[in-house]
């Protein structure tokens, strides 16, 4: 079986910060009418000089750090020349590993789940701006329109080494790494385009195939398995398999020929003479490291050791710094039982939550639940004011309302049960404490009465007679 | 007081105007006039702005005659290499490329500039993106010598250089990559300073090649000189190779008519000024141009100073190592010119972009497209670490001698150009012979010091340039020593036109 | 020797559409300039790239915004509902 070798190069946009890489401009280009973002330094006017960042290069030095790597005492610019309609000056200013000096991050490595995968490089560089000109209008068969309004904003690279074979795998990766990148807080990974992902296959022994133009993470992990079936079909025909440039074609579902010729470029890379040498230095990392954020790793442990979760638990919360987060409030509003907390978001809330739901936008968008409401239910429950049925149903109820849950519990003692879940769930526990009269019952039906009496007690009187005396028969003829 | 105002020095036209002895409308009006008169001949002006400036002339009289303060340059006529972004005013680098490029943003000079209220006549001539040794590759055709109109006035800042000698404005500002402020100052005998490397700014200087150029002022005396670097230098947040963070005072020394003085000047300065001759750069002139420079030597040894030859053997890989370096980074600053945003008449519409794009860059001139070719040769995988490596590192050589040379000697001193200006079109059909008259002042670019040209000399009516050169961010030295030199050396004449 | 194939490569790299004239012409003329570059040959190998000068993080700019006034690109010929029309693309 031929073994699949799988390398990624990862875009992050640096959305937290307010400027762009090189210029004053605000780095938040989206929504904006076309050429309203720019001024002369990043649309490429004659006589303009890079402004360096100081924040930017912070926050590449900490998502190196972050994902294990080294960084280097002296960090340099290099200009990757090559000419495209979407790039002002028609050469990018980006990182480079020459002998002499490294990328701001090298030799790293990222545990997810219980594998690990080793991180090349990470760099610092300009996004381009964009080309409107497929399928818009029908004069684009004749021109291009060009918008500048994201050119410069920053960007941080991250390069794998081909350490995955399996596109689950990669998936697993990108999450740990999107979780990564959210604590660090550089980038909100929500919004659109703010992460990409183009990634690198080869069969044993075969040549690498780039696959770019991948909308999402999550398509990562199609694409990936569209990419590797059709390299594995060629491969067994004994097909020869090219080594190319593919592009994911997002509503068809494959990964097709790139149609532009994406040939071999000499980028031709040479230091950025307009930007100095800059020193890092001991002093400069030390003090980086001391504000760095809890990344997630370090919260597990924290939540392992401090609120005493089970580990799976634990693992869920801090792969989604949303969820996390959510928790911690929580646990913050009522600390008495963070592991019934836990559990009661892990495993209830998150069944609520859309599996449609993409990368983007909030986890629990259509849904309106705080942490006050998870907060309160569980303290309910360990007051026995409610069992769990009850508060699975409330909780359906606060997502859709928005109401705390005492208020909706309110309502509900007023009401009505007739929901059939709740009531045999209450049979059930009076079939197990009153033993003897379910024998009794057996033989004498009047005693049914006596069952079905129980039943209103436990339910306030609540549950519907008719129902719950439907329900015990059913439940006393199982009982041969 | 000179008949014309147009033949005053800097310094004579700011006390004028703010003493009220003329105004500083009669002024710009009588280098309006000039320029009408003489720019036909010369061609040192790619653009005037007379409306602006005489309203500018007006506004400063007005000032004064209200008791308002103004600047340190108010009044004085200015002309600006059109290589430097001028907000509002087309700026071409004489190239097509540029045709009809209007910068929405003002260089940081100019910026200065206009603080200060000196006036900004117009733009001047220069070689196509400030390519060339002689200002005749230039669209606008070339500029001639003041001196003799036959002749080159240099480049690539010749107009900068012509226009200053010809009087039609009474500063100007160039740029000097490998030699382009000294050699047109030299061949037309003004005064010219390439400033240590990250002194100027160069925000707004439209880039050749970024590592090794400067804006650098033009003028009749040193002491104008001074004048405008006092205005033009100093840190600027929008140019990160900028460092000196103290604004520059260059005091000019005292008026220095009498020999008197002079010794008093040297023996004022705490040390006897140490001066090199560097061999290397002396050794393949013109027989005229090497005595020139020789008396030059001896009338320092006159003053007091030091005299010595001195050697630089790295001198050999200098003029390599430049343009590989020059053309290397040229090939990647002219990529931006595609004409989407800025250029000529040309719609893109219904072609293809790689074909749109070699078809609109071939409007580059010959010697431009020479440049970008071996530009993108010399740092092309397998040739990088060949040529670009190599180069940076010779580089690197050159500036580590040249620094062990300022151990024993304050200043070092050199002809400016090997040779006399010579005729029009004499060199155009042979590239490397152009190159090669460059040798000693890509040196100074190299090692990122100051160095200036001062006229030394005549040979039939053509100027002699001499060079001196000092280490990094020491001008008031090199300055005083210029200073110093011109007051003895003793050349004030005008060209006749 | 610089032959006309190479030249004809670095101007495609260049994009410069050269005439044939142009490519004669600029091959014999580009050739015996790279062969006096070729003195570097004799140069020992060592630290090229860090040869600028060194700024520590400190220096940079810090990270605010300052909105650009008017348009930058308001002089230029080609522009449709604010964008920039270039040539098409394929």
């Amino acid at each position: 079986m031929a073994e699949v070798r799988i390398g990624l190069e990862i875009h992050c946009q640096l959305t937290g910060l307010q400027s762009k890489l090189f210029c004053l401009c605000h780095c938040d280009y989206r929504g904006k009418e076309a050429n309203t973002n720019i001024c002369p330094i990043c649309s490429g006017i004659p006589g303009t000089l890079p402004l360096l960042n100081q924040r930017a290069v912070e926050f590449a030095a900490m998502i190196s750090l972050a994902i294990g790597c080294k960084v280097p005492n002296l960090m340099m610019f290099y200009r990757k020349n090559y000419f495209y309609p979407d790039l002002p000056k028609n050469f990018q200013i980006t990182q480079y590993n020459s002998h002499e000096i490294t990328t701001v991050g090298v030799d790293g490595e990222v545990d997810y789940g219980d594998k690990s995968a080793r991180i090349r490089r990470v760099q610092l560089e300009e996004d381009p701006g964009r080309l409107v000109y497929e399928g818009t209008n029908a004069d684009t068969r004749f021109y291009t329109l060009i918008d500048y309004n994201r050119a410069g904003t920053s960007l941080v690279e991250i390069v794998t080494e081909p350490d995955f074979s399996e596109p689950k795998d990669v998936r697993l990766f990108l999450n740990k790494v999107t979780s990564v990148i959210e604590h660090l807080g550089v980038c909100d990974t929500k919004l659109e385009g703010s992460v990409r992902c183009d990634a690198n296959v080869s069969l044993e022994g075969g040549k690498r195939v780039e696959i770019k133009n991948v909308g999402s993470f999550r398509d990562v992990e199609k694409a990936l398995s569209y990419e590797i079936t059709r390299q594995k079909s060629m491969s067994v025909r004994d097909i020869e398999i090219k080594s190319e440039t593919r592009h994911w074609d997002e509503a068809r579902k494959v990964t097709k020929q790139a149609r532009t010729k994406e040939e071999e470029e000499d980028y031709r890379y040479f230091p950025e003479p307009d930007i100095p040498i800059i020193l890092l230095g001991n002093e400069f990392l030390s003090s980086l490291k001391a504000k760095m954020p809890e990344l997630p790793d370090e919260r597990k442990i924290r939540f392992l050791a401090d609120y005493k979760l089970r580990d799976h638990v634990a693992q869920v919360l801090i792969e989604n710094k949303e969820l996390a987060d959510f928790f911690e409030s929580a646990v913050k509003i009522y600390p008495t039982s963070p592991n019934e907390t836990a559990n009661w978001i892990v495993s209830d809330l998150l069944g609520f939550t859309s599996d449609l739901k993409d990368d983007e936008g909030s986890l629990f968008s259509g849904l309106k639940i705080e942490a006050k409401h998870i907060a309160e239910l569980v303290s309910m429950i360990d007051k026995n004011m409610i069992n769990r049925s009850i508060a699975k149903m409330i909780l359906g109820q606060v997502t859709k309302t928005g109401q705390m849950p005492s208020h909706i519990l309110d309502k509900m003692n007023a009401s009505i049960i007739d929901n059939r879940a709740i009531i045999s769930e209450t049979i059930e526990r009076i079939f197990e404490s009153e033993k003897s009269a379910v024998l009794d019952a057996r033989q004498d039906p009047s005693v049914t009465n006596f069952l079905l009496g129980k039943v209103m007690q436990l339910t306030g009187g609540r549950a519907d007679p008719k129902i719950a005396l439907s329900l015990i028969k059913d439940r006393l003829a199982k009982l041969e | 007081m000179p008949n014309h105002l147009y033949q005053l020095t800097a310094d004579h036209v700011v006390s004028g105007i703010k003493n009220r002895r003329f105004s500083a409308q009669e002024y710009i009006s009588q280098i309006l006039e000039r320029i009408e008169k003489v720019d036909s001949n010369i061609n040192a002006f790619t653009a005037v702005n007379p409306d602006d400036a005489l309203e500018r002339a007006r506004s400063i009289d007005k000032r004064i005659q209200d008791g308002q303060g103004t600047g340190p340059l108010a009044g004085v006529a200015v002309g600006i290499k059109d290589n430097i972004c001028t907000k509002g005013i087309k700026t071409t680098c004489a190239s097509k490329m540029l045709d009809e490029f209007i910068p929405p943003y003002d260089a940081t000079v100019v910026k200065k500039l206009k603080e200060s209220d000196a006036i900004i006549l117009g733009k001047l001539n220069l070689d196509e993106f400030a390519m060339g040794s002689t200002t005749e590759f230039s669209k606008y055709g070339p500029t001639c010598n003041p001196w003799n109109v036959d002749y080159v006035a240099g480049g690539s800042s010749g107009g900068s250089a012509a226009s200053v000698a010809a009087q039609e404005c009474t500063l100007s500002l160039g740029s000097d990559t490998g030699g382009s402020v000294r050699c047109p100052a030299s061949f037309c005998s003004v005064v010219g300073l390439k400033p240590t490397y990250g002194y100027v700014s160069r925000s707004g200087l439209i880039s050749y090649s970024n590592s090794l150029e400067q804006i650098g002022p033009l003028g009749k005396t040193v002491s104008d000189v001074m004048m405008i670097m006092n205005v033009i230098a100093g840190e600027d947040e929008y140019d990160l190779t900028t460092t000196e963070k103290k604004p520059a005072s260059f005091a000019a020394t005292p008026d220095t008519m009498s020999s008197n003085k002079i010794s008093n000047y040297t023996l004022q300065t705490k040390k006897n000024i140490r001066v090199g001759l560097v061999e290397e750069l002396i050794e393949g002139a013109d027989p005229v141009v090497s005595k020139c420079i020789y008396s030059a030597l001896d009338l320092f040894a006159e003053l007091g100073c030091k005299c010595e030859n001195a050697s630089m053997k790295s001198v050999q890989y200098a003029l390599a190592s430049y343009y590989t370096i020059a053309m290397a980074e040229a090939s990647s600053n002219l990529a931006r010119y595609d004409n989407i945003r800025y250029g000529f008449e040309f719609s893109p519409e219904d072609y293809e972009w790689n074909a749109y794009f070699a078809k609109v860059r071939n409007n580059f001139g010959e010697e431009v497209k020479r440049r970008i070719i071996i530009g993108s040769y010399v740092l092309s995988a397998g040739y990088y670490g060949k040529y670009y490596l190599k180069a940076q590192t010779a580089r690197r050589m050159i500036k580590q001698e040249i620094q062990s040379l300022f151990k024993k000697y304050d200043v070092l001193i050199a002809p400016t150009m090997p040779i006399l200006p010579f005729r029009l079109g004499e060199k155009i059909d042979d590239p490397l012979k152009m190159y090669m008259i460059d040798i000693d002042t890509v040196v100074a670019n190299l090692a990122g010091i100051p160095a200036i040209s001062i006229p030394a000399g005549f040979e039939n009516g053509l100027p002699i340039g001499l060079q001196i050169m000092a280490n990094e961010m020491e001008e008031q030295t090199l300055l005083d020593t210029a200073s110093a030199f011109e007051s003895i050396v003793d050349i004030h004449r005008s060209p006749q036109i | 020797m610089i032959s006309k194939d190479e030249i004809k490569h670095l101007g495609w790299l260049s994009r410069l559409e050269l005439t044939e004239k142009e490519i004669d012409k600029y091959s014999r003329q580009i050739d015996e300039i790279i062969r006096y570059f070729d003195k570097l040959d004799t140069i020992p190998f060592g630290k090229g790239e860090l040869a600028g000068p060194i700024k520590t993080v400190s220096e940079l700019r810090n990270d605010r915004v300052e909105v650009f006034e008017g348009d930058p690109l308001r002089d230029s010929k080609n522009r449709k509902d604010g964008f920039v029309k270039g040539p098409r693309m394929a």
